[in-house]
């Protein structure tokens, strides 16, 4: 345990509790040899004291990991009750964090031809297809969509309710398009601009923007995950 | 060693046994021995428009039950030389043709003619797949209306599931004034949306609901507009290069000038 409990402290004392940003929220690693109390005391300081301005507002997701200790049932109560305190932070593992493989980014799906009415992609991770997409088909993806070529038919990206998913084509006229859960069809008149376009959500709107843009809409999306 | 076509679309409606029709008789005009087989089992149509109802004996069903021999439910049309039709049954049910049987036929009927047309009932079920297996290529048809262009596409996507060569597209029932002032679908629009080879354009004529209504095909008279579009169709499935039908019907001398000086 001692080698993940990195010291941060200078007085020699080691830190009780050690935070550590991962892509998907915190790792809390709580010390082995110290009483629980004195755990929680400190844990409650770093929530409350130094540490909260790192704590951006945006919900994340809190991992602890317990090392060999062995927790009753009033202890953990306990422990979540001072997460709890703290709306942004949910307890999603007493175990450390998840195994590597779980948010290692998935290999996307490639489709090559045109996908016709009828006709349907669902993968977990994102979908390029390179071809069109015509009206009556469908592409359910977990992550982004791309498609190169006409997009004319219904888009679903961040299907498992990833929110910072997109939508691009190069012809981009669907008849419908969902991310996450929010859902929007084409507007009637729709003039479809003369390069690559991609839908995104902005809060509980969508919006749809110039591909030049994607890179910014990343950036900003993945700055709201604070990493400490 | 012949070649089964299959003609299909999705949709009803839309032309199929027209079609079927129009390209089986412009072939055996062309001097190839074709025959036309009618798999739109209780709804059969093409002895109708042939005119040949009331010379059916034995059906394909009977073919497939064992009842007939194949050669004597063929009926041999004496206004060619080499054309046959084998007929759908038209009181027995759609599930009495199976796909190991319909195989047979077809791979029998290759062995005496030229070309097998194939009718292809509307829908995407047991009828569909009935009539596509042994075929070698499939001509997809459609009219320039949404719905059959989506029902079109459809089949497409189906087609590409069998091991078929990608198939031949005909755009039926094409109203050039319509598709000018750009109230109907555009030829360029649907193969764009199909991605398909163009195999002919047929613009809406009388002549053909004329002629079917007398129980003989439009190409028979080179006197119609839709009669020129299926036999270049003909001449087009026999590897001829055949330019696609100018829609315009009279180009106008104001026209003319303003093509000429770019304006369109």
């Amino acid at each position: 345990m001692a080698k993940s409990a990195k010291s941060t402290a200078s007085a020699g004392t080691r830190d009780l509790v050690t935070i550590k940003g991962i892509r998907n929220g915190l790792v809390f690693v709580l010390a082995d040899d110290a009483s629980f109390t004195d755990v929680l005391t400190e844990l409650e300081n770093k929530l409350l004291g130094s540490h909260q301005q790192l704590l951006s507002g945006s919900t994340l997701s809190a991992y602890i990991e317990k090392g060999s200790r062995e927790l009753s049932e009033d202890e953990e109560k306990a422990l979540r009750y001072v997460f709890a305190a703290h709306g942004e932070l949910i307890v999603s593992g007493l175990n450390g964090p998840p195994p590597l493989k779980d948010w290692r980014p998935k290999d996307p799906y490639v489709y090559k031809g045109t996908l016709r009415s009828g006709q349907l992609i669902e993968h977990d991770g994102d979908v390029v297809v390179i071809g069109d997409v015509n009206p009556g088909a469908h592409i359910i993806a977990s992550g982004d969509v791309f498609v190169m070529g006409r997009l004319r038919g219904s888009a679903h990206a961040g299907a498992g309710g990833d929110v910072l998913a997109v939508v691009a084509a190069t012809y981009f006229e669907p008849l419908q398009v969902r991310i996450a859960g929010v859902v929007r069809r084409s507007p009637e008149t729709y003039t479809r601009a003369a390069e690559m376009e991609f839908a995104y959500l902005e809060g509980d709107q969508m919006a749809v923007e110039k591909m030049s843009v994607l890179a910014q809409h990343r950036m900003r999306t993945r700055s709201s995950h604070a990493v400490i | 060693m012949g070649e089964a076509i299959v003609v299909t679309s999705g949709k009803g409606g839309v032309g199929k046994t027209t079609s079927s029709a129009n390209i089986g008789t412009a072939l055996a005009l062309l001097g190839k021995k074709v025959c036309l087989v009618d798999t739109d089992i209780g709804l059969r149509n093409l002895d109708v428009v042939m005119g040949l109802e009331n010379r059916i004996i034995f059906d394909i069903v009977d073919v497939a039950l064992g009842n007939c021999r194949l050669e004597q439910a063929l009926i041999k049309d004496k206004r060619f030389d080499h054309l046959v039709l084998l007929p759908a049954a038209q009181t027995k049910d759609k599930l009495a043709l199976s796909v190991d049987a319909m195989q047979t036929i077809i791979r029998n009927l290759k062995t005496q003619f030229d070309y097998i047309v194939i009718d292809c009932p509307a829908g995407i079920e047991h009828g569909f797949r009935v009539a596509i297996t042994g075929a070698d290529q499939a001509i997809v048809v459609t009219t320039p209306e949404q719905a059959a262009v989506r029902d079109a596409d459809r089949v497409i996507g189906l087609l590409e599931g069998e091991k078929l060569p990608p198939a031949k597209l005909i755009i039926n029932r094409i109203r050039p004034h319509m598709v000018k002032n750009g109230d109907m679908l555009d030829i360029d629009d649907i193969v764009g949306i199909l991605s398909l080879d163009l195999l002919g354009i047929v613009p809406d004529d009388e002549h053909v609901i004329k002629a079917a209504n007398q129980g003989e095909p439009t190409v028979i008279r080179p006197d119609s507009r839709a009669s020129i579009a299926y036999r270049n169709i003909a001449r087009r499935i026999l590897g001829d290069s055949v330019p696609l039908m100018n829609l315009e019907e009279d180009a106008g001398f104001f026209r003319r000038m303003r093509k000429l000086i770019g304006l369109r």
